[in-house]
Order: C-alpha cells, then sequence, then structure tokens
C-alpha cells in the first residue's frame, strides 16, 4: 500500500492525488518488475503433489519443493537457465507452430485491446502481442542470429530470474480462452504461447496447486476431487433422491455397466456442486425420459482435464480414460455432458492422442436415428447436439412455461465456441426451453465471446480480485442486457462457468443467476407419470 | 463570471482532464482514453460515464442519494484493480485540483479561485461516500471468498484424497 509522505501532501495541492498516491505509471513495461503480493498469485504447487505427479509414468514434474512467488528466493535448481533453454529448443523442434508464432508476428497489434485481462487490468503485458513477447524476447536473443548479434536491439532479452518470474506472473494471466486469436490476421494462438510458458514453468518446478492437486486427483481416481467410485455414485443417487421428490420421476443410472450403447461421460463438479448439480439433474432427467441406454464411468467420472493447462503429455494421460473405460464397458460412443476446456480436448486433441479407436461406432441417436458425422473419427457427442436433435425431431416434450421465471441470455464459452464452433445448438435449445431470451451485444459473443476470466485452473479464490477485473468485460455485457431486458438469468454450458460466472454475478450484477442449459431443459421437459410439484424456480425450487 | 456559470462553461475542458487524469492511473492508457464502444472498451468507457455523471450532478446540487450509483460505476471497478485504496480513492479528490487547473488556466475563472469552497465540500462528501461504497465493494469480495470455500468447490484442492489416505496408511502400517 502507498505510504503518504506529509511533504508529498503539502505538494498535492499543486500536483494532484493522483500523483501523490503514486498511482501514474513513469516507467516503461521492460523496465517495470512484477511484484508478487497478496491476490495477484495463485498458490503454487504443494511438493507432495508435485513429487507425486513426477513419480507417475510418462510425464516429468521435477524440482518438488517449497518456495514463496513473494520472496526473492524461489529455490529455482542451479542450472535452472540451461534447463529452461533447453527446454525452449525441445520445444521449438517439435512444435512447428510454436516456431512460426515466434517468427512471424509482425506487432500489427490487432489482439492487443482484444484480450479481458487487458481490457480489465489496463497492464500492458496483458496484451497478447506482449505476452508473447515475454517469451519471444528470450526465443530472439538465444535462437534467432539477429539476436545472438545485435540482442536488445534486436529485441532481444537475456534469460533472467526477473524475466521467469515474469513468465510466472502473465502465464497464469492468461485464461487460454483465445479471442485475440480470432483477430490476428496470421492466426497466432496466444493461448498456444501460454501453454508453452506453463510447460517451460513446469520444468524448473514452478506451478499453481489449483492447476496441479486435480491432475493429481485425476490421475489417481479419475476426478478432479479425488472421490472414489463409492462416493461418485452416492452423489448421483443423492441427485436422484432430489429429483423425484422434485418431479416424483424416478430415475435408475447405471454405473460401470458392461454392454449399455452408450457411455455418459460430464464434469464432477456436475455431480457435487451448485449450480453444476442442478444441470446434472437436467441430463438425469433427458436421459429417463427418452429411455437412453447409457452408463456412469466412475474412473472416467471426469470430462475436465486440467492436464490441458498444465503439459502435453499430463493432458493425454488424463485424456487416455475416456477411450478406455469405452473400451471396456463396450460402449458403442460417448456422450459429452456441458463443460468448456474438456470439449477442446475431446474436440481438438483426444483423436490424435489417445484414438483413433476401432472399437466404436459413428455415433447415432438411438431415439431420433440421426447419424452424428462430425463426431465419426471421436466417437464422442456433445450433448447441446444431442438435445438440440431430440427438439427438432419431436421426440420431447417441453413447457415452457415452467421456465417463466427466467429471462435469459446466453454466454458462449469460450472452448466450445472458438475450439467447435458450437454456436447454434445452445440457442436452438434456449428457443425451445424458455419463453424469451436475448443476446448481448455482437462484440461480445459467439467467436468474440468474452471469457469469465477463470478459466485455466485461475478458478481459486486467493486471486479473487484478479478474476473479477478479468472477468469484467463479460459482466459488462450481462449488465447491460439485465438493465435493459430484465435479464435474470446467464445460461451456458461450462461446468467452470457455472461456478465462477455465479461468483462474477455475485459482484457485478447480483439479480442474475447463472445456470447450465440442460437445467433449463430439465425445468421444461415433461415426463410421461410425472407428479412435479409446483416448481416456481424449476429445479432449483426448494421442497 | 458567476461560479456556476464558469462550471457549466468549462465542462467540457474540467470533465475532459479528470478523465484523462483517471485514466492515467493504467500502465497503458492509451486504448482506455480512445475507444468509446462500451463492450469493446468498458473501463474506459464506464469509468469515463460515470465521472462525466458524478460532474453534472456536483453542478445541479443533487441529493447525496443520486451520486451512489454513478459512484459505484467507477468504484465497483478501480476496488478490484491493482490500486491501493488510496490511489483507487484518489480521482475523486483529484477533482478539485482538475477545477483550478482549468481555472487558473483562464482570464474570466482565476478571480473565482478563492470561491471554490463550499464546491471542495460538496467533492469532499462525494469522495467520502465514494470510500463507503469502496468498503462495500471489498467486504462483497470476502463474502464471495467464503461463498465459494462453503459450496465446496474448495474440496477440489483442500481436501485429502480417499484413496491416498488408504495408501499413507498403509504404507505407515506396513
Amino acid at each position: 500500500m502507498a505510504v503518504v509522505k506529509v511533504d508529498k501532501l503539502a505538494r498535492s495541492v499543486a500536483e494532484g492525488p493522483t500523483l501523490m498516491t503514486g498511482s501514474i505509471p513513469k516507467r516503461d513495461w521492460m523496465d517495470t518488475p512484477v511484484v508478487f503480493k497478496p491476490g495477484n498469485y495463485a498458490y503454487p504447487t504443494k511438493p507432495e503433489v508435485l513429487k507425486y505427479l513426477d513419480s507417475q509414468k510418462g510425464v516429468s514434474f521435477p524440482n518438488a519443493r517449497e518456495w514463496n512467488p513473494e520472496q526473492d528466493d524461489w529455490k529455482l535448481p542451479e542450472n535452472w537457465k540451461d534447463i529452461i533453454l533447453q527446454g525452449l529448443a525441445d520445444r521449438l523442434d517439435r512444435f512447428r507452430s510454436l516456431k512460426i508464432f515466434m517468427d512471424c508476428c509482425v506487432r500489427c497489434g490487432a489482439c492487443s485491446d482484444k484480450c479481458h485481462f487487458f481490457l480489465g487490468t489496463g497492464d500492458p503485458k496483458n496484451m497478447p502481442v506482449l505476452r508473447a513477447e515475454l517469451l519471444r524476447s528470450v526465443y530472439r536473443q538465444d535462437f534467432t542470429r539477429a539476436g545472438k548479434i545485435l540482442g536488445k536491439l534486436a529485441g532481444g532479452r537475456e534469460m533472467t530470474v526477473g524475466v521467469l518470474k515474469e513468465w510466472f506472473m502473465y502465464a497464469y494471466q492468461c485464461t487460454e480462452c483465445r479471442r485475440c486469436s480470432v483477430f490476428c490476421p496470421y492466426g497466432i494462438d496466444t493461448a498456444e504461447i501460454t501453454m508453452m510458458l506453463r510447460e517451460l514453468l513446469h520444468l524448473v518446478g514452478v506451478g499453481i496447486n489449483w492447476a496441479m492437486e486435480p491432475v493429481s486427483n485425476s490421475n489417481r481416481t479419475g476426478n478432479h476431487m479425488g472421490l472414489t467410485p463409492q462416493a461418485f455414485k452416492g452423489n448421483v443417487e443423492f441427485l436422484c433422491e432430489d429429483i423425484e421428490n422434485l418431479t416424483g420421476v424416478k430415475v435408475n443410472p447405471t454405473f460401470n455397466r458392461k454392454g449399455a450403447e452408450v457411455l455418459f461421460v460430464t464434469p464432477s463438479a456436475d455431480v457435487f456442486a451448485e449450480p453444476g448439480i442442478f444441470t446434472c439433474m437436467g441430463y438425469l432427467l433427458l436421459f429417463e425420459a427418452i429411455g437412453l441406454d447409457y452408463t456412469w464411468s466412475t474412473y472416467a467420472s471426469e470430462g475436465g482435464n486440467f492436464g490441458l493447462f498444465t503439459s502435453n503429455e499430463m493432458m493425454k494421460k488424463l485424456n487416455g480414460k475416456i477411450y478406455a473405460e469405452a473400451n471396456r464397458l463396450k460402449s458403442r460412443w460417448i456422450l459429452g455432458g456441458e463443460c468448456g476446456h474438456m470439449w477442446r480436448v475431446l474436440h481438438q486433441y483426444m483423436d490424435t492422442m489417445n484414438g483413433p479407436t476401432d472399437f466404436m461406432e459413428i455415433p447415432r441417436s438411438p431415439i431420433t436415428g440421426t447419424v452424428f458425422e462430425n463426431a465419426r473419427s471421436t466417437k464422442m457427442v456433445h450433448i447441446s447436439e444431442f438435445t438440440a436433435d431430440l427438439i427438432k425431431n419431436g421426440k420431447i416434450t417441453l413447457d415452457k412455461s415452467r421456465n417463466a421465471h427466467v429471462k435469459a441470455t446466453f454466454h458462449d464459452s469460450c472452448n466450445p465456441s472458438r475450439a467447435m464452433g458450437l454456436l447454434e445448438e445452445p440457442r436452438y435449445i434456449l428457443d425451445h426451453v424458455v419463453d424469451n431470451w436475448v443476446e448481448m451485444p455482437a462484440n461480445t459473443i459467439r467467436e468474440q465471446t468474452f471469457c469469465c476470466g477463470s478459466g485455466t485452473a485461475l478458478n481459486t479464490d486467493e486471486i479473487m480480485e484478479l478474476r473479477m477485473r478479468s472477468g469484467f468485460p463479460r459482466a459488462n455485457a450481462v449488465k447491460y442486457v439485465h438493465d435493459k431486458h430484465g435479464v435474470n438469468t446467464l445460461g451456458c454450458v461450462c461446468a467452470i462457468d457455472r461456478a465462477t460466472l455465479t461468483t462474477l454475478m455475485d459482484y457485478w450484477v447480483p439479480a442474475v443467476q447463472v445456470a447450465g442449459l440442460s437445467e433449463l431443459v430439465g425445468n421444461a421437459l415433461v415426463i410421461e407419470g410425472e407428479q412435479r410439484q409446483d416448481l416456481t424456480e424449476g429445479l432449483r425450487t426448494m421442497v | 463570471m458567476e461560479l456556476s456559470e464558469a462550471l457549466s462553461a468549462k465542462k467540457k475542458d474540467i470533465v475532459g482532464l479528470w478523465i484523462d487524469r483517471t485514466l492515467d492511473s493504467y500502465s497503458s492508457p492509451g486504448f482506455f482514453k480512445k475507444s468509446t464502444d462500451p463492450f469493446a472498451n468498458p473501463v474506459g468507457s464506464i469509468i469515463s460515464q460515470g465521472l462525466t455523471i458524478l460532474y453534472e450532478h456536483l453542478l445541479a446540487n443533487a441529493e447525496q442519494q443520486e451520486f451512489v450509483e454513478p459512484l459505484d460505476q467507477v468504484v465497483r471497478i478501480r476496488a478490484v484493480q491493482d490500486f491501493a485504496p488510496s490511489q483507487a480513492m484518489a480521482p475523486f479528490l483529484e477533482l478539485k485540483w482538475v477545477i483550478r487547473q482549468i481555472f487558473s488556466a483562464s482570464k474570466e475563472t482565476r478571480h473565482l479561485l478563492g470561491e471554490l469552497d463550499k464546491l471542495d465540500c460538496r467533492i469532499d462528501a462525494m469522495a467520502l461516500a465514494a470510500f463507503d461504497n469502496y468498503l462495500v465493494c471489498r467486504e462483497q469480495l470476502f463474502r464471495n471468498r467464503i461463498r465459494e470455500l462453503k459450496s465446496g468447490r474448495a474440496i477440489l484442492t483442500d481436501s485429502a484424497c480417499p484413496s491416498a489416505i488408504m495408501r499413507h496408511n498403509n504404507d505407515q502400517s506396513a
């Protein structure tokens, strides 16, 4: 906190309070070292978590130790610089995209004002071009001829502890949402640069616990929480009791049932945390209504994959369980629940990492007969695609008046919209389950959607201020439709969104609640033989 | 020129400088000042809009209650940004300095510099209300933290994995 000195106070009449408090920055970004203080960094990985992960096959997480970002000495290994430069050399060799991204940026600035972190902070290092420059400057210095000779003149920068600290600060102020890449004329994907920065930092034991502990839990028990099969099953059954109380419908999901036609995989947050559990109740009701022959796996009990925010190898290892379980259970195809980054992994990486599979069939809806050609290779269908197809073929009965309490808008989650182009299906579903809903302004939705500000394992409470400012561009657009149209519900198809947008709304637009689309489907669904109570708030109604 | 007349006549200059100085507290304010699209540039445009309304309220001698919303617009943003509390609040007091700057630059208004006491008081009252608002925002942040912890999401990283405990116990007993 700034300490106001008496002599400064006296000068304040002349200079104004802003200067007096030192809040007008006067230094160039390159000369501004990062300062770690409570609230602007996520806690480092616990050594025992890292040691456990390092002991696992196929992944490497060395240099586990206690360290504190606020202290000068990060207890880096002695040869840390060699490790980093060698790690960068390896990656430049392995990933052609990285090499191209390092070379082809012309600093046109199209990305600079598109990042929600920059828009919320005004910090130039949050401009995607500059965030990439943190790595690119080191690349130039050590990997290009011009940089080797001319150094700083050629935009090069020596790899120092200060630079490493900058990497840690800004690699964890990027949610890999890829909004910037939509505007880049060269298609540079800054998310991939962030991924590389995080991988390099892991080489010297620098990472965050909120990413690594879920990774470690998932590696052991299949899900972020470390839930045992019994606990996972128990949680779902608990939701079944709630459903019966609310609707009179008895749903009987099965677990690890061999020979079920469909394997259902969803983020584990859907089975234990509000408001995800209401979305989960929506799935359960929908599957009951159409008589789907499906099963849950208590090992592929997590759709989410924080390996995506950690390293290529970790992502591949955690993803492996999905096909392995489909194979073990002899499923014909896989249906996936509402999640953002889960779908980036499934849609863009699973097929090349752990596929293609030869033991499943091209997904075909047993209810409508629709063949999901788009999932021919991965064998995995998104719940919104599946539901929209049911609606289009008139296979479910929906009563919009059951969502009379809802005036909705729709938040396109970064990964489903930008990584898999899932834009129309959620809107089609909304058209059929609520009476009226409105779009937010055009430059804040679809491919240009603003991130919730808490993705890539930044959804932890110790960086609450950071999350609130990076989520502000999204919240600001919600506030607009709330003020103008009375919107009270923010629909989305992402588990991290459901959790973090709830907090974001509490701060910026308190009258707006967050709901998964399948929750709104569950609210509206008419099921034969039901004895539904008067549910004034849908599945959230306390009875 | 009377004081109230001068404050109206110089509104554009005063508000312009006030917004400029406020946005200068960000490391890279160029875009915040330039873009007028409220969705592409929420911080710049919401703060500019808020400060403009506050100035108009001061001119109109508006009731304290009317300051609440525009103050909240500005304070809510600055309460979560990387500012010390004093830095977050500085812009409101800064208006006094801004008015003096503008008034002393012109012959017609220089004589009014000695008549600003009452306006200063109203600006102080606005700054104090902003401070109340700042604390409301900060307290809400802390409440949200607690709510997230209570919601069970904290369990994601702070609970022991049952199978790990089992293995640990087995290791101990072996």
